[in-house]
């Protein structure tokens, strides 16, 4: 029954990932931007939420402000930084070279403040565990995957139904039309940025709570995520999920042939062989 | 006997539209022949697909006799077919010399080995390929803006530039996408005669051009392409003489 | 004395490296995050065939320059043919692979705990023990990458690079190998990085994955940047700068737990900095 409770553990870490690249996905295909800094965003998140659980924060408020927090962040990135930087016609290259700056800050600062270490939640209520046909899942797991689930369809929701959500559509499938009618590209960007940012909380919060914090994972996480993100398509928000989730599942299940170490080997194979036969993803949108 | 360049049925389409329909045409060697019809008739996509930047959806491309289909752009410039760019696309940053020796064909230390390995060999050679790439630039009458850096040039010397920069491939056929665009009087008289005198070196010329003007001048020959098709071809009298043609051109229905 | 030697050393190591991230990144213009991995397979080459006295020190440095050469045109070339964008991916997934694969792959690199006991170089019977000697080495090394790289940047191949970096399209349409060319600049960058690897691993003649890491090909990056992209004296310039930090950090009192996070911190806020107000670097070309 192993491999049923492999499997379990790669859906749930699979729909934290989804989450992760979604939010990447979001801001990639509407700004363009690799803004690796997420992976910053997404680690700091947990951060605050356990300083101010510390201090006796009641649980879902601390969530509320790291929430808060991280879009806070994540909007002064672009609006300080990237929106500075396009101004001045800076190249990709050189947008990429500041975003890893600020995911060096972000991640030294966590570590010098909070030490390298790993650091766990306090909670009375997240380790508890039920069985579900025989396999052990935690409270924190199944909150993980409820969370996420909801926060695919409701950003599903937003992006095909509301009209905040189809001018972002507009903006990033035409950047030089959107600059020319009154769609205000800039002022989508920042909004773009927040939104992902505060949606990236969500698993940088819930994840930690299960498993610790530490401040270098990051880079791991979100680079699985934007491999889920270009698998499945880049632009597409299901096709972005579902890879998350596929790369998860895949990578819980190889653990019974290779150990745990090796498991970004798996999925770095994963993205070559896509990279070699479909670059375009699974899902490609236009 | 096999034509000089032939398109033979291209389709090009990109998502919803049908850039190149059944395009076919061909080009005499030794003429210089104009590209004309109205913006978006396809005449820079069929560029393209000619020198390799697009694969066509079907159709293929011969030059003298030799499919250029599948081939890389630089593979299809070797093979003596090379074009430039509607906005230019020169090196900005470099020289008009280096701009020019970039595309001298064939040099030796292009790649790493040769160029630790045998400095001193690389060294003559490249005092070689700058004698010919400033015979290149003296050709275009440019010698004078050598040393200068592509931003200090003017509009019309940086248009002479991109021919310089054709000719230093060697390629015997040239495509040329405008290249009298936004001139004024003068470089537009200068740029007319330098092609007339390619032609006469032996330069096999096919030129997009909108400047009525220009092409009563030099064109031998040319062919009239309407969404993605040939609609006509002849003599320019023929072709801007016909008052149908002149109709679809000016404004008519799109 | 020793000290300044020591410094210096490392100093002109890293000079080779920036000469290598200065080629992908500054001259190409590829985001790389890549260079550690490579200066660490040469390191670890290198040190297996020293201590497995199974090559002589120049030898073993070739071989180990043209396996990293071999790394860097493998790591390269699928990149290359997608868009720019994805590369970033790759980038990041090789690093992070090489690290886990210098920390796991015991049998091989020692693991976590690394490799101690690397013997010092000999060369046709000299021994380049002393730090003093070391330094001999350490600038040969040096001159020769220097040599290397200003030979390139004045051939055509040089030319063709700045080409490429401006316009891929245009250097197609003149009839260039442009694929060949990133490779080739690629390989180089490689031969480099295990080049420097293996003079790195000699003198201090005990490795561990600590310093091919991440961070690790973020200090280049901050090198070159720092330093000022595509010139010669932006790579020897920003080595020299950066290496001489954590002396002037120990004037300032940090408890060492956290001393490393706080040089990473330094590295990434000059990075922003001088992205956003001086591009060029100290002494380079905007980037």
């Amino acid at each position: 029954m192993i491999w049923l409770q492999l499997l379990a553990q790669g859906l749930v870490t699979g729909c934290a990932l989804g989450v992760v690249a979604i939010s990447f996905s979001l801001i990639y295909a509407t700004t363009r931007i690799f803004h690796v800094a997420h992976a910053g965003v997404y680690t700091m998140g947990g951060y605050v939420a356990w300083s101010l659980i510390q201090h006796g924060v009641p649980d879902p408020l601390a969530l509320i402000l790291a929430i808060a927090a991280c879009t806070a962040v994540g909007a002064l990135i672009q609006h300080q930084l990237y929106h500075r930087l396009e101004r001045r016609r800076a190249t990709q290259l050189v947008i990429l070279i500041a975003s890893l700056g600020v995911l060096a800050v972000i991640q030294n600062i966590i570590a010098a403040v909070y030490t390298p270490n790993i650091l766990q939640f306090a909670s009375a209520w997240g380790g508890r565990t039920l069985s579900l046909g025989g396999v052990l899942v935690s409270y924190a797991q199944l909150l993980i995957v409820l969370v996420s689930l909801a926060t695919y369809g409701g950003l599903l929701f937003f992006a095909h139904r509301t009209l905040l959500g189809k001018r972002i559509r507009a903006v990033a499938s035409n950047p030089f039309l959107a600059e020319i009618t009154r769609l205000q590209p800039q002022d989508v960007y920042v909004i773009v940025i927040a939104i992902a940012s505060a949606v990236v909380c969500l698993p940088g919060v819930l994840v930690p709570f299960e498993l610790g914090l530490q401040p270098y994972g990051g880079v791991t996480v979100l680079l699985t995520a934007t491999i889920a993100m270009i698998a499945g398509g880049v632009g597409s928000i299901t096709g972005a999920f579902v890879l998350a989730v596929a790369i998860a599942v895949l990578q819980n299940l190889s653990l019974l042939v290779m150990p745990g170490e090796w498991s970004i080997g798996v999925t770095f194979f994963i993205f070559v062989i896509f990279m070699l036969f479909r670059p375009r993803g699974l899902f490609a949108a236009g | 006997m096999t034509p000089y360049l032939e398109a033979t049925g291209i389709n090009k389409r990109f998502g919803g539209l049908q850039a190149l329909r059944d395009c076919s045409f061909t080009v005499e060697q030794g003429r210089i022949t104009c590209l004309v019809g109205p913006n978006g008739a396809g005449k820079t996509t069929i560029f393209n697909v000619v020198t390799g930047f697009f694969r066509p959806d079907s159709g293929s491309v011969a030059f003298r006799g030799r499919k250029l289909d599948g081939l890389r752009p630089q593979a299809i410039v070797q093979a003596g077919v090379a074009r430039s760019f509607q906005n230019l696309r020169l090196f900005d940053d470099l020289t008009a010399l280096d701009n020019v020796l970039v595309a001298v064909a064939r040099q030796f230390a292009e790649e790493p080995l040769g160029a630790i390995f045998r400095p001193l060999r690389a060294a003559g050679e490249q005092r070689r390929a700058t004698e010919r790439a400033l015979e290149t630039l003296e050709h275009v009458g440019l010698a004078a803006q050598a040393r200068q850096t592509v931003r200090n040039l003017s509009y019309g010397e940086r248009k002479l530039l991109t021919v310089a920069r054709l000719l230093a491939t060697g390629a015997e056929l040239l495509l040329l996408d405008e290249p009298a665009s936004g001139l004024s009087a003068g470089a537009l008289d200068a740029i007319m005669a330098l092609l007339r005198r390619l032609q006469s070196e032996g330069k096999t010329l096919l030129v997009v051009e909108h400047n009525t003007r220009v092409v009563q001048k030099i064109a031998d020959q040319v062919l009239f392409l309407h969404q993605g098709h040939l609609m006509a071809r002849g003599s320019p009298a023929e072709i801007i003489g016909d008052p149908r043609l002149a109709e679809i051109y000016f404004g008519g229905a799109i | 004395m020793d000290f300044l030697n020591s410094y210096i050393v490392l100093a002109e190591i890293y000079v080779l490296l920036a000469l290598s991230t200065n080629l992908l990144v500054g001259i190409v213009g590829i985001f790389s995050v890549s260079q550690a991995a490579v200066f660490g397979v040469g390191a670890y080459i290198v040190a297996a065939l020293l201590m497995g006295d199974i090559l002589p020190f120049l030898p073993a440095i070739l071989v180990a320059a043209l396996c990293c050469v071999a790394l860097n045109i493998l790591v390269t070339l699928p990149s290359l043919r997608v868009a720019g964008d994805y590369f970033v991916v790759t980038s990041f997934g090789i690093q992070l692979l090489a690290t886990a694969v210098f920390t796991n792959w015991t049998e091989g690199t020692g693991g976590a705990n690394g490799l101690p006991g690397i013997p010092p170089p000999a060369i046709l019977g000299f021994e380049f023990d002393s730090t003093g000697q070391f330094l001999l080495l350490s600038s040969a090394a040096l001159a020769a990458g220097c040599l290397c790289f200003w030979l390139i940047m004045r051939a055509p191949f040089g030319r063709l690079l700045r080409a490429i970096r401006e316009d891929e399209m245009a250097v197609a349409a003149a009839g260039k190998n442009v694929l060949r060319a990133k490779v080739g600049a690629a390989a180089l960058a490689g031969a480099l990085a295990g080049l420097a690897g293996g003079v790195y691993g000699t003198f201090l003649s005990f490795i561990d994955p600590s310093s091919f890491d991440l961070d690790a090909s973020i200090l280049m990056l901050t090198m070159v940047v720092v330093g000022g992209a595509r010139t010669l004296t932006g790579s020897i310039l920003g080595p020299f700068l950066l290496l001489a930090l954590p002396q002037l950090l120990t004037l300032v009192e940090i408890p060492s737990t956290i001393a490393a996070a706080m040089r990473q911190l330094i590295y990434g806020l000059l990075l922003i900095a001088f992205m956003l107000f001086r591009p060029q670097g100290l002494a380079g070309e905007r980037l």
